[in-house]
């Protein structure tokens, strides 16, 4: 039952991401996009991590998304005159790369001796994740924060109107 | 029942590849920005998988470290595509290819 | 055996809960336009059956039978599944809204939200997060120059006040201890939450007024400068998901103020009572969003993003920090 919905979901996170990265439209792979995180949250959820199920969606389709949404609607470039390249000239090098790194990492992880997963043994309640993020990881914590911080104040610089 | 580890590895690989992709080859900058983005959800994936195969909550806070950082790259990227945008009213990397401003 | 048995119920319990909101959305709309009236000096619809009670079904009729239409500009496949977006993330928050004490049915205990997840509180946010998908997409994909203002100001102003929104929930996950609403609900059986923290309440309340994008918070559809924002262009049952979308989304937002803050389902009486002492509460903040909307003014667009950045996120990061400091003086933790 489990592995039906798990086989489903990462068919619809392909498709999807697939679909994103070859649309012209920007809003279109961005909606795309978020329905493959929106699988993947799903897929986090099946393998006992409802947190970051929640946070995959709340952050990355929310909040992260949504900002590649406002950039896009803001600039209106929403009909990109930046043409695709032409398959043979970019694509097909770049298409045969990830094909064989695709293979060969797939024949490395399948090579190797196959470990069920069982789903309840590991599921990680938000009580848990939170003990071991604020007593192993604190300083991850404030390291994190400190990357925030200068995210923001990096952008609010290039954001700025008068800039030189 | 699930899916054995090395599937979920697989589905992993199988978005990074896919991200890699389409970082290598679009053109527009906000495409080569989602590219990234599909990266680091590839590498959650394999972080999530992980945490469960080892019992671990450890995986599941890198993937909390990593949304941060996809975060901070996106706020910063985009800041960056607005101000190359209003100095060239473009957004095709080819057009960002000389050193002068 | 009965493995099928909790399927069933959870089946039942959210077909329930989809015709009870639906007619209640429908009956919102009539109970708001009366009030709106009243506090107006006027009657209001009261044509349509006594007290004008036939009033939404005859606006569904009419909804349904006029004409869906699709602009020439409009990008086709977006144009028409953003109204089902913003009425469906909105109908899923419904979820896990426990709006009463568990029932015994046949010796089965049936909990009242339909899923009782443990990170309930994060699935509402997560949900009304990609209700701002529903605002943008639609004010873009209209391919009209009111239609993208009211979806860029929109998605601004829903991005702006979740921050606040999802701070002002802080607290009450830290005196509880506990994400899912269930747990937040039986944490304020003696003192509901607003009692130890008013601060949160009252910004919870001005963020989900935001939130909803209602008066005094519409810019997004601001008659008077957008036509009508990001649903100009949209007509027919298109038209009619967004006005749903709209009342359920008032319905569901003063249910989880109700649950966060108000002790949720908890009142004096027998059990069974609960259902009543919850509706009864969600519908005192309900008539209070009413009547905001009959009373004040529509902000200005600077106005808005001072108040939600400048002054909500500043006062709500304070108030976690009160929260958690006479939390641990006083040992209000209950768990």
């Amino acid at each position: 039952m489990n592995a039906i919905i798990f086989y489903l979901l990462s068919a619809a996170a392909v498709f999807s991401t697939l679909m994103a990265i070859s649309r012209r439209e920007l809003i279109h792979a961005v909606v795309y996009l978020v329905l493959s995180f929106f699988s993947l949250g799903l897929i986090f959820f099946m393998m006992g991590a409802p947190l970051i199920a929640a946070l995959e969606v709340l952050i990355y389709a929310g909040a992260i998304m949504v900002l590649f949404l406002f950039i896009v609607m803001m600039l209106e470039m929403g009909a990109a005159k930046i043409p695709l390249t032409p398959f043979w000239k970019v694509w097909g090098p770049a298409v045969v790369i990830a094909a064989v790194i695709l293979f060969s990492m797939s024949l490395l992880f399948l090579g190797t001796p196959q470990t069920p997963l069982s789903p309840m043994t590991a599921f990680i309640s938000p009580r848990q994740f939170g003990q071991a993020l604020y007593t192993k990881y604190y300083l991850a914590v404030e390291a994190a924060s400190l990357l925030l911080l200068f995210a923001l104040v990096g952008a609010l610089y290039l954001g700025k109107r008068d800039n030189p | 029942m699930m899916p054995p580890f090395s599937y979920v590895l697989v589905l992993s690989a199988i978005l990074f590849g896919l991200g890699v992709v389409c970082v290598a080859v679009r053109r527009n900058l906000i495409m080569i920005l989602i590219g990234v983005e599909i990266i680091i959800n590839a590498a959650g994936l394999a972080f999530v998988a992980g945490s469960l195969r080892w019992n671990m909550p450890d995986g599941q806070i890198f993937v909390l470290f990593l949304a941060a950082m996809a975060a901070s790259e996106v706020s910063v990227g985009l800041a960056m595509i607005v101000y190359l945008h209003r100095r060239k009213k473009t957004v095709n990397i080819d057009h960002f290819d000389e050193m002068k401003g | 055996m009965n493995s099928y048995i909790p399927w069933l119920i959870i089946i039942i319990k959210a077909f329930l809960i989809l015709f009870v909101t639906l007619t209640l959305a429908a009956y919102m709309v009539l109970a708001e336009r009366k009030l709106l009236a009243r506090m107006q000096d006027r009657y209001g619809p009261n044509r349509v059956g006594p007290f004008g009670l036939l009033q939404p079904l005859a606006d569904v009729i009419k909804l349904i039978t006029k004409e869906d239409i699709l602009p020439a500009q409009a990008d086709r496949f977006i144009y028409l599944i953003a109204p089902g977006v913003v009425a469906g993330t909105v109908l899923l928050t419904f979820a896990v809204v426990p709006f009463g004490a568990p029932v015994k049915i046949g010796g089965v205990t049936v909990q009242m939200p339909v899923i009782d997840l443990n990170v309930g509180a994060l699935y509402f946010l997560a949900m009304s997060s990609l209700g701002v998908y529903g605002v943008a997409l639609a004010g873009w994909s209209s391919g009209s120059k009111y239609s993208l203002f009211g979806g860029i100001r929109g998605s601004a102003q829903m991005i702006s006040y979740e921050l606040s929104m999802g701070l002002a929930l802080v607290p009450v996950v830290m005196l509880t201890g506990s994400f899912s609403l269930n747990d937040i609900v039986a944490a304020q059986s003696n003192v509901p939450f607003v009692v130890y923290s008013p601060l949160a309440f009252v910004i919870f309340l001005v963020s989900v007024a935001a939130e909803s994008r209602r008066i005094p918070f519409d810019l997004a559809e601001a008659e008077n400068e957008l036509v009508a924002g990001y649903h100009t262009e949209y007509s027919g049952m298109r038209f009619g998901l967004f006005y749903i979308g709209e009342y359920v989304n008032i319905i569901v937002l003063s249910a989880l103020a109700v649950t966060f803050y108000l002790g949720g389902w908890h009142g004096p009486g027998p059990s069974w009572l609960s259902l009543f002492w919850f509706f009864l509460k969600a519908a005192a903040i309900a008539f209070f969003f009413i009547w905001m909307r009959a009373t004040l003014p529509r902000l200005r667009y600077d106005q808005l993003m001072h108040l939600g950045w400048k002054f909500l996120v500043p006062l709500s990061l304070a108030n976690v920090l009160l929260t958690g400091f006479l939390a641990l003086i006083f040992h209000w933790r209950n768990v």
